[in-house]
Formats: structure tokens, C-alpha cells, sequence
């Protein structure tokens, strides 16, 4: 029997497979990053890597939720409509009352503070009505968000009527998307950007519920039998995902000062995609915002160097998706190589 | 060619896994268009003879002669075209589409990519109509009972001119009347040129379909005879059982008397009206064939499925559910390690603490320290053999394996550990480490009902075994005085 050879066990040494997968990442970054400064004039420059990780706060902060989601093996693609109607809503339900013929002019005439409230409980709404349909009624995630996403963006069309709210605003509602410190381009989205991925890492690294959350995604099954309440864990999940679109759709609409209708087309697959970049696995158990944090700036880059190339939009999409394709091929074929 | 009076010739076959001889030595001839019952206990060696003729293990040594020729399958495609057809237990038929579309399945032939009617085709159908002229080829396969898919992988089968047709278990999940409807068409397979290897825990059966009947036994073959020859089932048990004693049971020398557990008149989909008591400190076996209603008891015990009916643990009514149980006091092992007990893309070290998180965690947080020091410990205590408590728990052997997700349930300081197949699959070795691990538990106090199918495992380590059958407790009896293996084998096998 081979059994009882067993050396006194050590604490691995190695590093775990979630930060190879981090730092491949990082090393991927860095080179796209230096391809990108080799052919892009003054891509190197300090103001520029700022711009690398500010302009696209908005879907590192929906990444979070995302992430997590994909972490415990289901999908949240929902964000972008969400993002959308709270935007509107929040618009919506601050515009004063009968101040204008016209009906887009008018709203609920509610304080700023009571609109921003009120529109992250609906986009909360949004998170627990996926919850209930995955969660309780066990219908795939994939098919409900698909659903609420599109519900989301209809809802958020009805109020705008089809195109955006952008009169008739308290004076405190550009306050939220703009303020930042003085004499900085640092504005309140991304310190709020940096302090949830701060929160983002603690949460995931050292709490109980983010280890449930991983069990859940590792192996449902197993999980239910180790006394997990699976759909109590997806409940708070989709709930803070909406939340987090929330947050991010009241910032826009201040920093645009209008409910568009329109906004965050797409971002719920440019969230994915940053966490697959990322490293988070599409079958979950694995992964981890720090990783879906690379692979936004990785995008982030790619996008950048496509602009600076001067490339038309069209050939912008061709270039992201090639780039995306052989980062996440290359990385799940290193992972592959370095398990067996 | 003249065709040889044995359609299959067994000589000396050995089959060696890591520490254990699943086949030792094995020879037996099977006759030309007969019904060849295989019985034997859980563990004699069944599965794996049946796994090397149909390809999916590689003999260790020995020789096997199909129809007087040379047989040495490589997988099971290669087993297929040389004539051994399997009747799994888990259906090899696509539910979504039609019995015509089934029955060509892999052997479709195309014209530009349509597929084509053919003679093969056409073939398959006549048989299909001759055997069972109720099943329409345009029917679509999810709307047949599993009895009649059963017949449509027979026709199948018969179609590709397969000389032997093995099937395991074929009646354990269909009713009284199409096992008669299965048994007529199993006799018109001997005019169809086809042998049947017939493998049923349901004595009765054999008497009723066998031409002749092997008896194996912890591996080895022990009689291989007519049918007609065997006097009535008791006999066939005796061969199942032979001498094997039961050593190592001591009867405890203390009393259990409070009662921790009670379970009044439990019934499910699969459960029949159980009722029954544990003592606190007992160790208590179920005992019974697969499919007798162990691991759904098993689960409805610890809230995973739901059931009409009463559990009191403890003095408390249990609601149906897993959190709850674990919080009550209560761990199960479930039957299947890999796909409900381990999670297996995590480390060891991410799979001890799970079932009590509240244990290397403070105010919601996660103490690493204390996290490490759970995972070394039982590392440690268990004997779990690896060099890092950060290796994936996929890597780790069955029996390291199974001592991970005891691990697990030993963490949740559970007062009552339900095991269901706690040593299936492991070899001897990790075996009885896990035996004596559970008596070493009991001593501590813990009370332990074991849920299995292999009977030395109950009579080696349970105070106390109740037999199940069918959904049903049939006896209670208390280890070491009223046991009777034979009388055990008569219960369990569906024999009054």
C-alpha cells in the first residue's frame, strides 16, 4: 500500500493558480502596453495611463458584480439596461412638476437625495427580480438577465420616450459626477471606483460569504449538502450587482446632467469580457476582481492604442475582439499547461 | 466458419488495481444463444469481468476467446464491433429525437450531407418490429417508458449483429409487467442468433430466465451450472456467501440507551413508511442491493430531499433542510464523493472548513492562520497522503479523497455522521484506516449510521443493521447474535 508515505505536509509555497493567472495577465498588459507605446505617439505619458484607468471606471465598478457572479457560475447581463433606467430614474423622479408643456421636462419634483434613493431601490428591484427567477424558480441566469436587461432598457426608453431627460434639474445634480479634489482630474467616480475594489478585494480575500461564493460556483451541489443556502448567497449577489449598476447609472446621468435612454449599450458584455480577461472562469469556482481589474485595463489599452492608431470604430471592434480572443485563448492554454 | 458451441471462453483472467485483486483467476465458458445469469455480492467482481469484455479495462493477464477467436477490446466502440452489446443501467438513448433517428444512430449514411434511408436502416426497423411492433420509428424517444428505450437499444443491439448483448440490471427501474414483456422478448433473442449475459441482484429472476448461472465471489469464480440444476435460491445464496466470516465485530461492552434520533413513518418517491430509533454512541448499519432506498433515506434524514413524515434529533423536529441539520448536529458523507461531497477545483485547504466556517472565522472574517492549522491537523489525523495542503483536491487519489470529505463532516463536530458508501471505491488500505477511524469516533461518542451495500462492511463495524429492500425496512437485527448471512441475502434479494 503506497498510502501511509505521506511526507509531513507543507503550506504550498508556490504561488496558487489564481495569481498565476493574475500576474500572466499583468505581464500580458505590460505587453500590449509596450506595443501600443511603440506605435502610438505619447502613449507612455503619465496623463495617459491616468486616462487608461479613469475613462473606463464605469465598467470595472459593474466588473465587480459581475465577477462575483461569474464566480459562483451563473451571469449578469442585466447591468448595462440597469445602468440605463437608474440613470432616467434618477433624473426622472427630481425633474420639477408641470414646469413645461413639454412631458419630458416634467418629473416627480423630489429632492436630489430622495431620487438617488429611490432609483437605487429600483435598481436593486432589478437584482432581486433576477434573483427570485434564478434563485427560487431555478431558471437559467443566463435566459432572466438576458430578459431584465432588456426589460431594464424598454423601461428606461418608456420615461425618456425613446430619447433622454435633461431639463428642468436641481441645481445639486451635476454635483455627484463632477466634484473631485481641486486642482486634479480626479474625480468622485473614480475614488469610488478604487475604494469598492479596495472593498471588492478585502470582501473577496478574507470574508465567509465570499469563500460560500466560491464553494457555490466550485460545485453547487456539494455546496447545498455542506449546509450552504445557495439561493440566499445568489439573492445578495444579484442584488449588490444591481446596486452596483445603480451606482454608476445615477453617477453618468450627473456627470452628463441627462437620463439617456441609450446609455451603457453594451456594457454588460464589456463587463464580461474584462472579467474573462481577467481570468474569471465562464464554468466558476475561479477567479478574482484584482484579475478582472488587469484585464479592464487591458481592454482599456487596446481601445486607446485603436483611437490613437486613428482607426475607424469599425476596425476598433475588429481590433478588440482579436486582442481579446488570443489574451483569454493564451491564458486558459497556460493554465492548462501549468496543471498538467 | 462452423460456429463453436461457446460463444465466449474465460480462461485464468486476472484483473490487479493498486493494492487489490478485483479478478483472481477466473475461467468459465458461456454457451451459444443462452440466457448466463452473473450473480455475486457487491464488490465479487462483476462489474469490472463485465468492464474487460465490454473494453473498458484492460485485462492483466489471461486469455478470452469470442466465438473461438482471440477477444482483446481496447475501448468499448472496439468491444461493439465485435459483437458485445451493453444494456447499461443509465440509458444510452437521445431523448430528443425519434426511435428511427436512435436506432441509426452512428451509422447514418449520407448523400451531400442528408442523411439517407438505408438498408442498415431498414433493417434496424424490421427488427424493432419484430421485436416490439407498439414502438412507431417517427415516435420520439422521450415519449417511451423507460422500459420500452430499453428495447429500443435491444434492437439496437440485435441490428448490429451482436452475438452477446449484456445487461446490467435491466429490471431495476421498470415495473411488474413490462419485466414479463422484458422477459419474453430476452427469450426470443435465442432464436435471434443472441447470448444473453444477465446480471440481476433480483435472485427470483434468474430462476425465471437463466439457462445457466456463475456465481462469483470476491473475485474469483466460484460455479458456473445450469440453471435447472440449482435447487432453489437459498442454494444460490450459500454460493454467494460462502464461508466468509465475519470477523473483528465485537459487541460493545456499554449500553446505548438515550435515543438521538428518531425517525417515525417516513415516506418519499422512494421511501416506504420508515420508522426507526438511534441510540446516542451507536454505530448503525443500513444494509441493503443498490437501488434499495439506503442513500435516499440517507438524504431525507439530513433534509436534502424532501419527505412526508417525522425526524426528531435530539428532541427537536427537523425541518427539511441541510443547513439546518448541519446546525442541529448532523453530517452526512454522501454516496457520491466527487460530484456531491468534494469540491474538486479547490485545495484541501479549501475543503475541510466548509461545513463550519464559524470555526476558523471571526465576526464574518476568515482567520488564515486557524484556516491552515484545520487543514494541516486533519491532513495529519487522517493520514491524507500529499505534500501540500494546497494541492487541488482533483489530484488526490479515491481514498484521499473520501478522507478529505470526512474530513469535512468531522470539522462540522457533528454529533451524528451519516456515511453513505463511506468506502466505495477506495482500496484496502484507506479502507480500514476509515473503519477504525469510525470506531475510534464512536468511542468518543459520536453516533454513526453507515448506509451501504457491501454486507462485511456492516457486520465488521455496526452494533445494529437494518435491511432494507425496495424503498422498505424489512429486520432489524443486533450484531453479534441473531446475524445469519444467509438469511440476510434471503431478506435483501426480495425473499419474504
Amino acid at each position: 500500500m503506497e498510502i501511509n508515505q505521506a511526507q509531513k505536509p507543507f503550506v504550498g509555497s508556490k504561488i496558487s493558480d489564481e495569481s498565476f493567472i493574475t500576474l500572466f495577465m499583468v505581464g500580458v498588459l505590460i505587453l500590449v502596453f509596450v506595443i501600443a507605446s511603440l506605435v502610438v505617439p505619447n502613449f507612455y505619458k503619465p496623463q495617459n495611463i491616468f486616462n487608461l484607468i479613469t475613462n473606463n471606471w464605469y465598467v470595472i465598478v459593474l466588473g465587480i458584480g459581475v465577477t462575483f457572479i461569474l464566480i459562483t457560475g451563473n451571469f449578469d447581463m442585466s447591468v448595462g439596461g440597469n445602468v440605463a433606467l437608474t440613470g432616467v430614474l434618477s433624473v426622472y423622479f427630481c425633474q420639477g412638476v408641470n414646469v413645461s408643456q413639454n412631458p419630458l421636462a416634467n418629473g416627480l419634483g423630489l429632492p436630489y437625495v430622495v431620487a438617488v434613493g429611490l432609483a437605487l431601490i429600483c435598481a436593486m428591484g432589478v437584482g432581486a427580480v433576477n434573483a427570485f427567477f434564478i434563485a427560487k424558480l431555478k431558471v437559467p441566469s443566463i435566459i432572466v438577465t438576458l430578459g431584465t436587461m432588456m426589460l431594464a432598457r424598454g423601461a428606461a426608453q418608456v420615461i425618456t420616450q425613446g430619447a433622454q431627460r435633461n431639463t428642468s434639474l436641481p441645481e445639486a445634480f451635476g454635483v455627484l459626477g463632477s466634484i473631485g479634489i481641486p486642482g486634479t482630474s480626479i474625480r468622485l467616480p473614480l475614488l469610488i471606483m478604487i475604494a469598492l475594489i479596495i472593498l471588492a478585494y478585502v470582501f473577496e480575500k478574507k470574508t465567509v460569504f465570499a469563500r460560500r461564493i466560491y464553494l457555490i460556483g466550485a460545485n453547487p451541489e456539494a455546496a447545498r449538502l455542506s449546509g450552504i443556502n445557495v439561493s440566499k448567497y445568489l439573492t445578495a449577489l444579484y442584488i449588490l450587482s444591481g446596486l452596483l449598476a445603480g451606482i454608476t447609472g445615477i453617477l453618468l446621468a450627473s456627470e452628463f446632467k441627462a437620463g439617456v435612454s441609450s446609455r451603457a449599450m453594451g456594457y454588460e458584455f464589456d463587463a464580461l469580457v474584462i472579467a474573462l480577461l481577467g481570468g474569471v472562469s465562464i464554468a466558476g469556482g475561479f477567479g478574482s476582481v484584482l484579475g478582472m481589474f488587469v484585464g479592464a485595463i487591458i481592454l482599456s489599452v487596446v481601445t486607446s492604442a485603436a483611437t490613437g492608431l486613428l482607426l475607424s470604430p469599425d476596425w476598433q471592434y475588429i481590433l478588440k475582439a482579436i486582442v481579446t480572443f488570443i489574451a483569454i485563448l493564451s491564458q486558459r492554454f497556460a493554465l492548462d499547461k501549468r496543471k498538467s | 466458419m462452423e460456429p463453436t458451441e461457446n460463444v465466449l471462453e474465460i480462461r485464468d483472467l486476472v484483473k490487479d488495481f493498486p493494492g487489490v485483486r478485483a479478478v483472481n483467476n477466473v475461467s468459465f465458458d458461456i454457451k451459444r444463444n443462452t440466457v448466463h445469469c452473473l450473480v455475486g455480492e457487491n464488490g465479487a467482481g462483476k462489474s469490472t469481468l463485465i468492464k474487460i469484455l465490454t473494453g473498458v479495462y484492460e485485462r492483466t493477464s489471461g486469455q478470452i476467446l469470442l466465438n473461438g477467436e482471440e477477444y482483446d477490446p481496447h475501448n468499448p466502440r472496439d468491444a461493439k464491433n465485435q459483437g458485445m452489446s451493453t444494456l447499461f443501467q443509465e440509458l444510452n438513448v437521445v431523448d430528443q429525437l425519434t426511435v428511427e433517428e436512435n436506432l441509426s444512430l452512428g451509422v447514418e449514411e449520407t448523400t451531400f450531407g442528408f442523411m439517407r434511408k438505408t438498408d442498415k436502416t431498414n433493417k434496424m426497423i424490421n427488427v424493432m418490429n419484430s421485436i416490439e411492433p407498439s414502438i412507431k420509428p417517427r415516435q420520439l424517444v422521450s415519449t417511451l417508458s423507460v422500459a420500452k428505450k430499453q428495447i429500443v437499444e435491444i434492437a439496437r443491439a440485435v441490428a448490429a449483429d451482436s452475438n452477446i448483448i449484456i445487461m446490467d440490471e435491466p429490471t431495476a427501474a421498470i415495473s411488474e409487467s413490462e419485466i414479463t414483456r422484458l422477459f419474453t422478448i430476452i427469450r426470443s433473442l435465442r432464436e435471434k442468433n443472441v447470448t444473453v449475459i444477465y446480471i440481476s441482484h433480483r435472485l427470483d429472476e434468474i430462476f425465471e430466465i437463466g439457462d445457466y448461472v456463475t456465481v462469483m465471489r470476491d473475485g474469483g469464480h466460484i460455479e458456473t451450472k445450469p440453471v435447472s440444476q440449482i435447487k432453489d435460491r437459498s442454494e444460490l445464496i450459500k454460493m454467494m456467501i460462502g464461508k466468509t466470516v465475519f470477523e473483528q465485530y465485537t459487541p460493545r461492552e456499554d449500553d446505548c440507551l438515550d435515543t438521538i434520533l428518531q425517525v417515525n413513518n417516513i415516506s418519499n418517491h422512494r421511501l416506504n413508511n420508515i420508522s426507526f430509533n438511534v441510540n446516542a454512541g451507536e454505530i448503525v448499519g443500513f444494509y441493503g442491493l443498490v437501488g434499495a432506498g439506503k442513500t435516499e433515506l440517507a438524504r431525507a434524514i439530513f433534509g436534502a430531499d424532501n419527505y412526508d413524515g417525522e425526524i426528531i434529533f435530539k428532541g427537536k423536529k427537523l425541518q427539511p433542510d441541510p443547513e439546518k441539520a448541519i446546525a442541529a448536529g448532523i453530517a452526512l458523507v454522501p454516496e457520491e464523493r466527487r460530484t456531491q461531497g468534494l469540491f474538486t477545483i479547490l485545495t484541501i485547504r479549501g475543503n475541510v472548513p466548509v461545513m463550519n466556517m464559524r470555526k476558523i472565522s471571526h465576526n464574518g472574517f476568515i482567520n488564515a492562520t486557524k484556516e491552515r492549522n484545520a487543514a494541516l491537523e486533519y491532513v495529519d489525523k487522517l493520514m491524507i497522503a500529499t505534500n501540500s495542503i494546497e494541492k487541488e483536491a482533483a489530484k488526490l487519489s479515491g481514498g484521499n479523497q473520501q478522507k478529505v470529505v470526512l474530513s469535512k463532516c468531522l470539522f462540522a463536530d457533528a454529533d451524528l455522521l451519516m456515511l453513505d458508501e463511506p468506502t466505495r471505491g477506495i482500496d484496502v488500505g484507506a479502507k480500514s484506516e476509515i473503519y477504525s477511524l469510525i470506531r475510534q469516533l464512536s468511542k468518543e461518542g459520536k453516533t454513526i449510521i453507515i448506509f451501504s451495500s457491501e454486507l462485511p462492511e456492516v457486520m465488521n463495524i455496526c452494533d445494529s443493521i437494518y435491511l432494507m429492500y425496495d424503498g422498505s425496512l424489512r429486520t432489524t437485527l443486533r450484531n453479534g447474535c441473531d446475524v445469519d448471512s444467509e438469511n440476510i441475502l434471503h431478506i435483501v434479494t426480495g425473499g419474504e
